[in-house]
């Protein structure tokens, strides 16, 4: 029998992170109304240094850093449910893993240039900007692992041809959107205004709400698979 | 689950192109294989376009210009780098596939499956300094065309010495792809591939000059240190390609060593069924 | 299960592996390059090498090319000896070939510590960075060849194993690198 003990403490960590992440993401004063790109050197310097946010950048930052790993315990979760699927080989769990491993890392760089950023408020206003679009652009831009780990998810769940599948079909369906809402964010560059522009419609709200969405989503449905999963077994045992 | 749980494959129905890939989705065992073996075909040919043509950031321009020179890049290259960039990191994710091929290639090996995921997580995490970092530095730089030069130069050098000169962890992927080749007795890929391996692997070290010479041979864009390796590595991702090719059409689906292509004979079940995982 | 033959009886046209002759090409191959590149570069500032190149000590170069080919000699004679299967004799040579890579490798970076203390490091021209360069690429290839060298003696060690093809994949690796140290030694020393 599969050891499957300790996947629920990991599974419930999800809603303690959810609610974590949310928090520091509100806490953040350049996300709630998100930092525009044409804001000057000065501005920015001048959000850096205002006292009232610079505590609030570094705290909020700080603990994002804490966190920002946090997803991979649930893509861990997400690849042992793979591993159940009707595969043939063990492709699509391995290309999960290789999305942990490159996913949440480049969440972490965004972060510390962030944090790099509030660090020495008072240098030069060209430098924290240069510290800033760096941060944002990274966040923004670095779509590609969690276009590929929903599009995976999503192949894996149309080959899986049992009589019960793990997941539904529409979780699929789920993924594919998913991934086509994050494409637009990869164009951060080419707008300082506009939906495209990294406060945008699309490359901020779009985009954050689809990650949000996706992590919620996909933590109901992998609890439901993992509660699902030791019934069967219990039954067995 | 398909009854065909040995490599021996029902015949392809002929018909159009479309009419056979609908089958090979339907049918063959091996399409999840054969997915991230187009994978890797694909975003090769896009990194190409990508890079060298779209964003025209290789060959890489030269370390030795002055902060107005690079200033003066950035605007030619203005819209190739936003948009090339832009697809880059929209294909980043293949990568994903592309290296559990290859880690698969090691599971079934008879080596320890240790092999599989370090060279996995080794090269997953090397998509960062080795292609990512580039396009985010350099898509900040084109951004705000009026930053300062030496800013914009700052930018410059940070894009290309994250490319060209953070081959280390290409290296060791490099070498733990080898030596479990070499140890590996199921024959899935030959011996001289290990050792070609380990020239790329030597190739790659000769890069580290980059962080010291500005112009010449041994400069990021150097006869050395860039054309040389480059054309060793070209070489290197052709060879792998077309091996991991093959050890798809020969894989059995078992635990021991992979027939040759050319046998006549239809392979034989070995063992029973390996259940996925 | 049919097992497939590892041991099948196949013509031997190549002593060893022939992987490690296809592993021998290319890295001939890749050293190729540089030596055009290197004198290429030479016959564009030809004062430039020449004068730097006196300040190299040709007896040291002999004696380290003396060294190395006195190594291949031995590695020679294990072959040999495995074959005529004496493996006393044949771990004895091993050993030696060893010492011989040994000797070579403290007379390399005792020049090394002499040149950058006369003051000619990798950045003071562009003669020396070549020659630090090769010379570097080389001595890291040696090391490897003490790794291959290593997996000779054990398998020569130990009754069960004593593959002869895999003492003779391990003897072409040494000569390769005696072969290309002969080439640079040329190149850099002799060639004025």
């Amino acid at each position: 029998m599969r050891r499957t003990d300790g996947e629920l403490i990991l599974l419930w960590m999800l809603p303690a992170l959810a609610i974590i992440w949310l928090a520091v993401f509100l806490l953040f004063p350049g996300f709630v109304q998100p930092m525009s790109p044409t804001m000057s050197a000065e501005e920015v310097a001048a959000f850096y240094r205002d006292p009232e946010n610079l505590p609030r950048i570094r705290y909020s930052m700080i603990v994002f850093n804490w966190f920002s790993v946090g997803l991979i315990p649930l893509l861990a979760l997400i690849v042992m449910q793979i591993r159940r699927m009707a595969h043939r080989t063990p492709i699509f769990s391995y290309s999960i893993i290789a999305c942990a491993a490159g996913g949440p890392t480049i969440f972490l760089l965004a972060n510390l240039f962030w944090l790099l950023a509030a660090f020495r408020p008072e240098r030069d206003p060209e430098l924290t900007l240069l510290l800033n679009d760096l941060a944002w652009v990274t966040f923004a831009s670095q779509v590609g692992f969690l276009i590929a780990q929903s599009v995976i998810l999503a192949l894996a769940i149309y080959l899986d041809r049992q009589a019960r599948p793990v997941f539904e079909p529409w979780v699929a369906h789920f993924n594919l959107l998913v991934a086509a809402a994050m494409v637009p964010a990869s164009f951060v560059g080419l707008a300082m205004e506009g939906p495209i522009a990294w406060d945008g419609l699309l490359t901020f709200w779009v985009r954050n709400i689809a990650v949000g969405l996706w992590i919620a989503v996909m933590g109901v449905v992998l609890g439901q698979a993992i509660y699902r999963q030791r019934d069967a077994e219990g039954v067995a045992a | 689950m398909s009854a065909s749980a040995t490599g021996a494959l029902p015949e392809e129905p002929p018909g159009s192109l479309l009419h056979r890939i609908a089958w090979h989705w339907r049918y063959d065992p091996k399409r999840e294989l054969w997915i991230a073996w187009w994978t890797m075909l694909v975003f090769y040919q896009l990194f190409g376009l990508l890079f060298f043509v779209v964003t025209r950031t290789q060959p890489p321009p030269q370390p030795w210009w002055e902060p107005t020179r690079v200033a003066q890049w950035f605007d030619d290259h203005h819209y190739g780098l936003l948009i090339g960039f832009a697809f880059v990191f929209i294909i980043s994710g293949m990568t994903a596939l592309m290296n559990a091929l290859i880690a698969y290639s090691m599971r079934r090996m008879s080596v320890s499956r240790a092999f599989a995921y370090s060279y996995l997580v080794i090269y997953a995490l090397s998509t960062l300094p080795g292609m990512l970092l580039l396009g985010i530095a350099l898509t900040v730089g084109a951004m705000r065309p009026d930053r300062d030069p030496e800013l914009i130069r700052w930018i410059y050098d940070f894009a290309f010495m994250t490319f060209d000169g953070t081959m280390g962890v290409f290296l060791v992927g490099s070498l733990v792809w080898m030596v479990a080749i070499l140890l590996d007795e199921n024959r899935v890929l030959p011996k001289w591939f290990a050792y070609l391996s380990l020239c790329n692997a030597l190739t790659e070290v000769v890069v580290a000059p980059a962080w010291i010479f500005k112009s010449g041979v041994f400069a990021w864009n150097g006869a050395i240190s860039y054309w040389l390796n480059v054309g060793v590595f070209v070489t290197y991702t052709t060879v792998f390609l077309t091996l991991l090719r093959r050890m798809i059409l020969r894989e059995d689906f078992g635990t021991g060593p992979l027939p040759d292509l050319s046998t006549d004979e239809a392979p034989e079940p070995s063992g029973s069924v390996r259940a996925a995982g | 299960m049919t097992k497939v033959a590892n041991a099948q009886p196949r013509p031997r046209f190549v002593p060893g592996q022939p992987d490690m002759w296809a592993f021998v090409l290319f890295e001939a191959l890749v050293f190729t390059g540089y030596f055009i590149v290197y004198i290429i570069r030479r016959t564009q500032s030809p004062d430039l090498f020449l004068q730097s190149q006196a300040h190299l000590d040709l007896r040291v170069g002999v004696f380290n090319t003396l060294v190395l080919l006195a190594s291949s000699w031995s590695v020679a004679r294990c072959v040999q000896a495995a074959r005529e299967r004496s493996f006393r004799a044949a771990l004895t040579n091993a050993f030696l070939t060893m010492l011989f890579g040994f000797l070579f490798l403290v007379s390399k970076v005792l020049e090394w510590a002499t040149e950058i203390e006369e003051g000619f490091g990798f950045t003071t021209n562009e003669f020396f960075s070549f020659y630090y360069f090769l010379t570097a690429i080389h001595f890291l290839h040696l090391l490897i060849g003490f790794v291959v060298l290593a997996i000779g003696i054990y398998q020569l060690w130990s009754p069960a194993r004593r593959s002869q093809e895999m003492i003779e994949t391990c003897a072409t690796y040494w000569h390769t690198i005696d072969f290309l140290w002969v080439l640079i030694f040329a190149l850099l020393y002799v060639m004025r």
